[in-house]
């Protein structure tokens, strides 16, 4: 039948493409100096955030406006226990940040995940800041707004390959997590919550593990940043932007889907590599601009764009501009 | 404390509660009737404070004078935004709108900071700085004044949304949107004459707020969370329930801010979460959405 043939061919593209974009990633250091090496790890830390991110916010439906408290914690943690007499070595103490991130995230998940919408989103926004109130006053432990210093380690590929093993492992956990039970019910809970709790599932449970998964994601993200780093404050580890950079990067990929946040953030980090060295002073307006537009047109981000694009180029489909204006068709109100 | 420091105190939060209400009668009025929690919110606050300035500097209008064409130069631009961007895409789910207003405000922002610099700017006058003694408490004219007349606004927008036939309009379009729809009401129209309410009072609040505290481009910021905090506080839904919580986060602010500065933010959201989690509907609001 050829829509199973036309399937089987669509995933043998779509694997062959992700294959040769991982062996290219592989081999990238060969070629690269290390200055450029850091705008690819950057990339990688962004989807890595991103993907975590995508659990919550994309596949559950959840605004989460403060992931960035999160990633701030993994980054002290990490850093803390480097530093503490036990002199813990990195991997060991940026799981022991993971963990504790997921730990913490599941006790404020528990009352603020009853929220709903808006409340849920300016609550989280809210948790974030208290996070940052909290490192930068408690001199005792983060030695507050001075900051920590990890040790130094400058070697570049070892952060990027790290990185790009932690995205390959945040794809693979992100398949098994979606054909999983959980994340089904996840996509349940965003579209209806109530349907989903009459059809048994653990709604509270459910929410709580994407909210501790993502904050996983994000702690991890943010060891790697302060080891790379070295210099940890909480000015730098828990500002907004990384919270701004993981949403904008899922939407301009594709909230709910695999690949969409590590699309995302290779496509946003080139956008604001591109406009950072072509208008430096502008570059925030851009990326509201950017926001705006992916909004109004592509809310559902490139992935299907992509998807669109190979079933046209195979003479499936036809190709319409009009594609383009099915979101505004949709929801506007006259 | 001594009865001095307090009387000052909450005369403070008393000055202070009038602008507050006012910024946050607009988002509030966004909010209840379109279900936009409006993000950008703050950066109008941030245009209405620049535009004083300017008009204020480069004409020399008093900046008192400067608050109705700021006022009217909001209320086009609120407008266009919600006929021109939001109402395309307002029936999508929460996070668009939410979005969008968001990538508006950094838009909004940056753009003020790319053209103005973010040097801090404050609106001098001659009466600047002067002000009357009620015994010891100090009570400085141009806060009295800027409570006067965002208690005005207040009364003026209260009273438009409660008898004129727009107002009505309005009201209906919040409660049932297709109901008012059936009766004649063009709901894309009243959504752009909401918001650009909204942005008119928040002008006009950025307008006195320039004559009181030194502001750059992020003043807007902390201004939309307040809005937030103050809508939660307070509940949506009606004028009053605004100015009760105004109020009640003024007193809050005013003394946690006199007390612990350092710990003053994490105190406010830590209150807000609680009270999110405990009475989502605000203490005197009824549900009127989310």
């Amino acid at each position: 039948m050829p829509e199973r043939r036309g399937l089987r061919v669509g995933q043998w593209i779509g694997l062959a493409a992700t294959a040769v974009l991982l062996v290219g990633l592989l081999i990238l250091p060969k070629f690269q100096s290390q200055y450029d090496l850091l705008t690819y790890t950057r990339f990688l830390v962004l989807a890595l955030m991103a993907q975590g991110w995508n659990l919550i916010g994309g596949y559950t439906g959840y605004a989460a406006f403060g992931n960035v408290a999160f990633f701030g914690l993994g980054a002290y943690t990490t850093g803390l226990l480097m530093l503490s007499k036990l002199q813990v070595p990195f991997f060991p103490a940026l799981f022991c940040g993971a963990l504790l991130a997921g730990l913490i995230a599941a006790l404020i998940g528990l009352p603020v995940l009853r929220l709903k919408g808006h409340y849920f989103a300016i609550a989280t926004l809210g948790v974030a800041e208290a996070f940052r109130q909290i490192a930068d006053t408690w001199d005792s432990v983060t030695q507050g707004s001075t900051g920590i210093d990890l040790p130094v380690r400058t070697e570049g590929e070892f952060f990027y390959y790290s990185a790009l093993a932690f995205v390959v492992l945040g794809v693979l956990v992100t398949i098994a997590l979606r054909r999983s039970k959980i994340g089904y019910a996840w996509v349940a809970i965003r579209g209806d919550q109530d349907a989903a709790r009459m059809l048994g599932i653990n709604t509270t449970a459910m929410k709580v593990l994407a909210f501790a998964f993502s904050a996983m994601f994000a702690a991890i993200a943010g060891g790697l940043t302060a080891y790379q780093n070295i210099h940890v404050t909480p000015g730098d580890f828990f500002k907004i932007e990384y919270t701004l950079q993981m949403i904008i990067a899922t939407i301009i990929g594709g909230t709910g889907t695999i690949l969409g946040p590590v699309l995302g953030a290779g496509v946003y980090q080139l956008l604001s590599n591109y406009v950072w060295t072509r208008f430096l002073e502008l570059h925030p307006t851009v990326l509201g601009l950017i926001i705006i537009l992916f909004i109004i047109f592509l809310p559902r981000g490139l992935m299907p764009v992509l998807t669109g694009s190979i079933e046209v180029a195979r003479g499936r489909r036809r190709f319409r501009l009009q594609a383009l204006l099915a979101n505004v068709r949709a929801h506007r109100v006259t | 404390m001594n009865p001095t420091e307090f009387g000052q105190i909450a005369v403070n939060a008393v000055l202070l509660s009038g602008i507050l209400a006012l910024v946050a009668l607009g988002f509030s009025l966004v909010w209840g009737i379109m279900n936009i929690v409006n993000l950008s919110h703050g950066a109008f606050v941030v245009l209405g404070a620049y535009l004083t300035f300017f008009l204020h500097e480069l004409v020399g209008l008093d900046p008192f004078v400067t608050i109705p064409i700021v006022m009217f130069a909001l209320f086009l631009l609120g407008f266009g935004v919600q006929q021109v961007l939001i109402n395309q895409v307002i029936r999508a789910p929460l996070l668009a709108t939410f979005l969008l207003t968001f990538g508006l405000e950094i838009l909004i922002v940056n753009l003020v900071n790319y053209f103005f610099k973010a040097d801090l700017r404050s609106v001098t006058t001659r009466y600047t700085g002067t002000g009357m003694s009620l015994g010891p408490l100090r009570i400085p004219y141009i806060r009295l004044a800027a409570l006067g007349i965002s208690l005005l606004l207040v009364a003026v927008t209260a009273a438009f949304l409660k008898s004129t036939r727009q107002g009505r309009a309005i009201r209906a379009t919040g409660m049932d949107i297709d109901a008012a729809r059936l009766t004649g009401v063009k709901v894309a129209q009243i959504y752009a004459l909401t918001f650009a309410i909204g942005a008119s009072l928040a002008g006009g609040a950025g307008s006195l707020l320039s004559m009181i505290v030194p502001f750059d481009p992020n003043l807007g910021e902390t201004y939309t969370q307040r809005a937030f905090v103050i809508c939660v506080l307070g509940g949506l839904g009606d004028v009053g329930n605004v100015i009760l919580g105004a109020i009640l986060y003024a007193f809050v602010d005013v003394f946690v801010g006199a007390r612990l500065p350092e710990m003053s933010q994490a105190f406010t959201f830590g209150v807000l979460v609680l009270l999110l989690v405990l009475r989502p509907q605000g203490i005197a609001g009824k549900k009127l959405y989310a």
